[in-house]
């Protein structure tokens, strides 16, 4: 029977963490005691096999990908959507201009009708700054590489908003589809970002709403966020949006988004 | 892990330096990387979540504090976000629960594949708490120290995890042959 003391002790010397003290107090234990070596033994066995494991190689890409995603304070060349929403609702009634920021935001609310159509590349708004604090903390996210386009997804919301935050930059048309309605969520609006500062061309974006899903073409880079409100509670669990992407009509990409 | 230099790097990210960005993720983009795949098991949520990991933590950077080390707060983002992940997983692959009728002996050739897929299932059946100090303790070769920092523990609590954890593993692992 080999007491706690020696398995500490024993742990700790395959771990390199003991002090002279307790290595001359293992080296008498296991001078005595032969469970004590085989134990020593059985674990440094372990402890080999683990170490000997390869170590995983990220895909290839990873670190580009993320450091697309990433604007530094100061950086003009990106877009943070999760800074510009900190406070953010969807108003019926006044907006106001942020002082200093070199964008513009297209906001409007929809209500979910079979077929609607709306072409934003006229529409410009403002943002408005609001007391309500919207939901910023990420449940889930999905990046798209590959077919022609590239960006990501990201969840974020509270039990009684969901909001997805479209980063996207394609080369051809292609078609996403967010099927929100089986996940309980309604649709409340969109909301646009144009950069001004970017060179680049923002693309004219079409969204539709039909049967519950979201369908938006897309050519070119695009930023907006979609607002889905809770229509049906759910007691326990979360709730998955499902993101469908296609090109020429070929699907190219289907993921979960769970939150 | 430079903590100095780390610090320098975050510093000069916090102005703004893209530079810097790159060196500090070059450094930390693979550990992150194992870590979250040790803990989940799955090359593509590790791969998500590693990016989520530096997604957020470059969005709180203001939040960091210089008081504590670099790699512990990213260590811990994505020690948490590993664990959220898995949380919220619904399509984790089930553990081969078929019981193993005799052993192989000692002299058997485990291909080193096998033995990969056989330690990560292994993990994969530790508890979530024990599962965590094992990949810091052993791929992350995090010290019981930054371990403790790391999930804001008391250092005692992660030896009593690990030493549990490689019981378990090494009875397991014993009993299907391949220790």
């Amino acid at each position: 029977m080999i007491d706690e003391r020696t398995i500490e002790l024993i742990n700790a010397d395959i771990d390199g963490e003991l002090e002279p003290s307790e290595r001359l107090e293992l080296d008498g234990i296991l001078d005595s005691s032969a469970d004590a070596r085989a134990m020593r033994a059985e674990l440094l066995s372990l402890n080999n096999l683990l170490e000997s494991l390869p170590e995983q190689k990220p895909p290839a890409g990873l670190l580009q990908e993320i450091l697309n995603k990433i604007t530094l304070p100061g950086e003009k060349s990106a877009f943070s959507l999760s800074r510009l929403f900190t406070s953010f609702q969807p108003a019926a009634t006044g907006l106001a201009f942020a002082a200093g920021l070199l964008v513009t935001v297209s906001f409007y609310e929809l209500l979910p009708r079979q077929g609607t159509s709306l072409d934003t590349g006229g529409m410009v708004g403002t943002m408005v700054a609001n007391p309500a604090t919207m939901p910023t903390e990420s449940r889930d996210v999905l990046a798209f590489e590959g077919a022609g386009l590239d960006g990501s997804v990201t969840l974020k919301g509270n039990k009684k908003l969901l909001i997805l935050e479209f980063d996207l930059d394609s080369s051809e048309q292609v078609e996403i589809k967010v099927a929100y309605a089986e996940a309980g969520l309604g649709f409340s609006g969109i909301a646009h970002v144009a950069n001004d500062v970017d060179d680049r061309p923002v693309a004219v974006e079409t969204y539709q709403l039909s049967e519950g899903v979201l369908r938006v073409e897309n050519q070119g880079r695009q930023i907006f966020t979609v607002f889905l409100p809770e229509v049906i509670p759910v007691k326990s669990g979360s709730r998955e949006i499902s993101i469908d992407v296609s090109t020429a009509g070929a699907r190219v990409f289907s993921g979960v988004l769970r939150g | 892990m430079g903590n100095n230099r780390d610090f320098a790097l975050v510093e000069r990210c916090q102005s703004g330096d893209r530079r810097a960005l790159e060196e500090l993720l070059g450094y930390y983009q693979k550990p992150v990387y194992n870590a979250a795949y040790r803990i989940l098991g799955n090359p593509d949520d590790a791969a998500d979540t590693t990016q989520v990991v530096f997604m957020k933590a470059f969005e709180r950077l203001g939040q960091y504090d210089p008081r504590y080390k670099f790699f512990s707060w990213i260590y811990r983002i994505a020690i948490n976000e590993s664990i959220n992940l898995l949380k919220r997983a619904r399509n984790q692959q089930p553990l081969d629960d078929t019981e193993v009728t005799g052993t192989r002996g000692p002299e058997a050739a485990v291909e080193a594949g096998d033995v990969s897929r056989e330690i990560q299932e292994e993990l994969m059946g530790l508890k979530e708490d024990y599962r965590t100090v094992v990949v810091l303790r052993h791929f992350s070769e995090c010290s019981y120290r930054q371990i403790s920092e790391i999930l804001q523990i008391p250092e005692k609590t992660v030896k009593s995890r690990l030493y549990s954890a490689r019981q378990l593993m090494k009875e397991s692992l014993q009993a299907r042959g391949v220790v």
